[in-house]
């Protein structure tokens, strides 16, 4: 890997308030324009990871460089990598009193302070691109799973972010949607934009990751290249896990 | 969306039906419905004809007609009241403009309806209070000045530069200051001291002070108690739960004695000011705990959601979580406007001179003795029009803010 290091994570420990240790010394390295899957079994803290990586959850042990920007505890540094950092959420997490336009062009207008014609037509461009730019004008509430996650991609896109993290963007979707929403995802890493995943979808990973992570009981098990990890697994862990799982 | 699934199949059938043939399914369909229909309807009957028997021919309405002035504002200057008239004038201005704005060109059934209604009040309420010719006239030159500032603005309101058009809901507290300053005086004006003010004049100024100032208030309480910082989670939960704890009755005599010594001079500088602090820092405490409750049915993905998209605290409580909190703690607040309306009648407790207050003096005077009854119902119904002002407007922005159907989650 020669192109530039976008995620830099050291020796990252995590322990809830309740005293639960979910992250115990993970480290991971992501190049710009790799697709990296995080899978594991449930509990293993794949979701915890990647909310540390834009600061949603705090660390008490390690570091975090995204992008050249180390993750600190003041709110500045936060702030500058999630203005970078797109997330998209297993529940959407879309604002339901905006219109899906409104939802794409609050952040930009708000944070980067872009006017607001410009927005809206670079809105309507991913709209288009995600293939609901005939919804612009709707509330969340009257779109369908795989409509709104569609949208909450599109909404992170506008940021124009230099890294995405996807966790479990399909898991809370009726089956027959899932497709919509991993062919997006797909289109968007043959564009060449780094991303950081957390599913299940192992047709998915199998085709887009270049990376593959398994996780369990809070650290990193296996990192391998995604057709090496799924034809042969090193770890026991991982060996387990896809026996599980296939 | 289960409401929908639920009403669509019972509203075809209905409405296939002639009126007589949807009564008796609705009012008859049993033996026994029909005759809790019949029974209740008789009841009704008599209790209207027994009242209409009553206010025709028994009462007196002459304690109404010799004291309607009392009633409305009090023992306010007879030589200052045009400052009062203009006033109402401002207000029937705003609200004319404010309905044309909203409705645009058109008058739809409902609006027809209110039209008429302004028009049948202001024909036969100043003949009913026997007022002399020239006030009449000022009653017809309202309701006027009110659909013609509908109209106008109805017309021409579209007119108005796209940019303007978020300064306007500034008229009202703009409009707010101005009739402060016309009650009170000041700037030139000769000066009519709170003890002056009194009957409707004072119920309305409490209640409207209290319930535009208790909304901040309430807000700030709210998001204090969910606070990380301890101090200020501390003492918002005590506030509440102290005010919450305590009958505003006792408040309101507390805070003539206290208030004085708590907030700076200039604000509490007599009984009718103390008395509207303590209502406005009751119902705070009670609007805190309906936007708590808002606050904690927006989802926690929400706020994540907009802080990783780069929004920063302010941004987030403003633009994502309060507007949602809000519209889940509308109803409940609104609820809460109608009590603390209702509330201001304490106000005659601490021998202030509110719309009962004002009352309770017409009926000593021995020119109206034993007739509480004609009095009293003037206030149930001065009182019940107040209060479903605020329940028709709080149902109408209810309506405007779901305008965005079922929630995403």
């Amino acid at each position: 890997m020669n192109s530039p290091v976008m995620i830099e994570a050291r020796g990252v420990q995590k322990w809830y308030p309740n005293g639960y240790h979910a992250l115990r010394g993970v480290d991971l390295t992501v190049h710009q324009g790799e697709v990296v899957v995080i899978m594991g079994p449930s509990g293993s803290g794949k979701s915890t990871v990647i909310r540390t990586f834009n600061g949603l959850e705090d660390i008490q042990a390690g570091s975090i460089v995204i992008d050249g920007i180390a993750l600190g505890d003041d709110l500045r540094s936060i702030e500058a990598v999630r203005r970078e950092v797109g997330m998209v959420f297993q529940q959407f997490n879309l604002f339901p009193h905006l219109s899906v336009l409104q939802n794409l062009t609050l952040a930009p207008t708000l944070v980067r302070g872009r006017s607001r014609g410009e927005v809206e037509r670079q809105a309507l461009e991913l709209l288009e691109r995600v293939g609901i730019h005939e919804q612009a004008h709707k509330y969340p509430g009257q779109l369908s799973g795989g409509q709104q996650q569609r949208v909450a991609i599109a909404r992170s896109l506008c940021m124009e972010p230099r890294l995405m993290l996807f966790d479990e963007p399909t898991s809370a979707l009726d089956p027959e949607m899932v497709q919509e929403v991993l062919a997006v995802m797909q289109e968007l890493a043959s564009g060449g934009m780094t991303m950081v995943v957390v599913t299940h979808e192992l047709r998915f990973a199998r085709q887009v990751a270049d990376r593959i992570v398994l996780m369990a009981e809070g650290e990193v098990m296996e990192i391998a290249p995604a057709e090496q990890f799924f034809s042969a697994p090193q770890h026991p862990r991982s060996q387990q896990f896809l026996s599980q799982i296939s | 969306m289960t409401a929908d699934v639920a009403i669509a199949p019972t509203a075809p059938q209905a409405q296939g039906l002639s009126p007589l043939a949807r009564l008796r399914r609705e009012c008859f369909a049993t033996p026994v419905d029909g005759l809790i229909t019949l029974a209740l309807l008789a009841g009704l009957g008599a209790a209207v004809q027994a009242l209409l028997h009553w206010a025709l021919r028994q009462a007196d309405w002459a304690v109404i007609q010799a004291n309607s002035t009392l009633l409305a504002v009090g023992r306010y200057p007879l030589g200052q009241q045009w400052r009062l008239w203009l006033l109402t004038a401002l207000l029937l201005l705003a609200c004319g403009g404010s309905w044309g704005l909203l409705r645009g060109r058109h008058w739809p059934r409902s609006d027809r309806l209110t039209a008429g209604l302004v028009v049948a009040m202001a024909l036969m309420l100043p003949r009913g209070l026997a007022l002399d010719g020239a006030i009449q006239a000022r009653w017809w030159g309202l309701a006027a000045l009110l659909l013609l500032a509908r109209w106008a603005s109805g017309r021409w309101g579209a007119l108005l530069p796209h940019r303007c058009r978020p300064l306007l809901p500034l008229v009202w507290p703009l409009l707010y200051v101005v009739g402060l300053v016309l009650i009170g005086g000041g700037l030139g004006l000769q000066r009519v001291t709170p003890s002056q003010w009194g009957g409707l004049l004072l119920t309305l100024l409490a209640a409207s002070f209290a319930i535009s100032l208790c909304c901040p208030l309430g807000i700030a309480l709210a998001l204090g108690r969910r606070s990380a910082l301890p101090v200020l989670r501390w003492s918002a939960t005590l506030y509440i739960e102290f005010i919450r704890g305590a009958p505003l009755i006792t408040l309101l005599f507390l805070g003539q004695n206290i208030l004085g010594f708590l907030l700076p001079g200039g604000l509490a500088p007599d009984r009718v000011w103390r008395a509207v602090w303590i209502l406005t820092f009751f119902a705070a405490a009670y609007v805190a705990e309906a936007v708590r409750s808002g606050l904690a049915a927006v989802p926690r993905g929400q706020e994540e959601a907009a802080r990783s998209l780069g929004l920063n605290g302010v941004q987030t409580l403003s633009r994502i979580v309060l507007p949602q909190a809000l519209r889940v703690a509308l109803p409940a607040t609104v609820g809460q406007f109608i009590t603390l309306l209702q509330d201001t009648t304490l106000l005659s407790l601490i021998g202030l001179f509110d719309l009962l207050g004002v009352a309770r003096a017409i009926m000593t005077n021995p020119d109206f003795l034993g007739r509480n009854a004609e009095v009293y119902l003037v206030l149930a119904v001065l009182f019940w029009c107040c209060c479903a002002a605020l329940g028709l407007g709080s149902r109408a922005l209810e309506k405007r803010l779901s305008r965005h159907a079922p929630s995403s989650r």
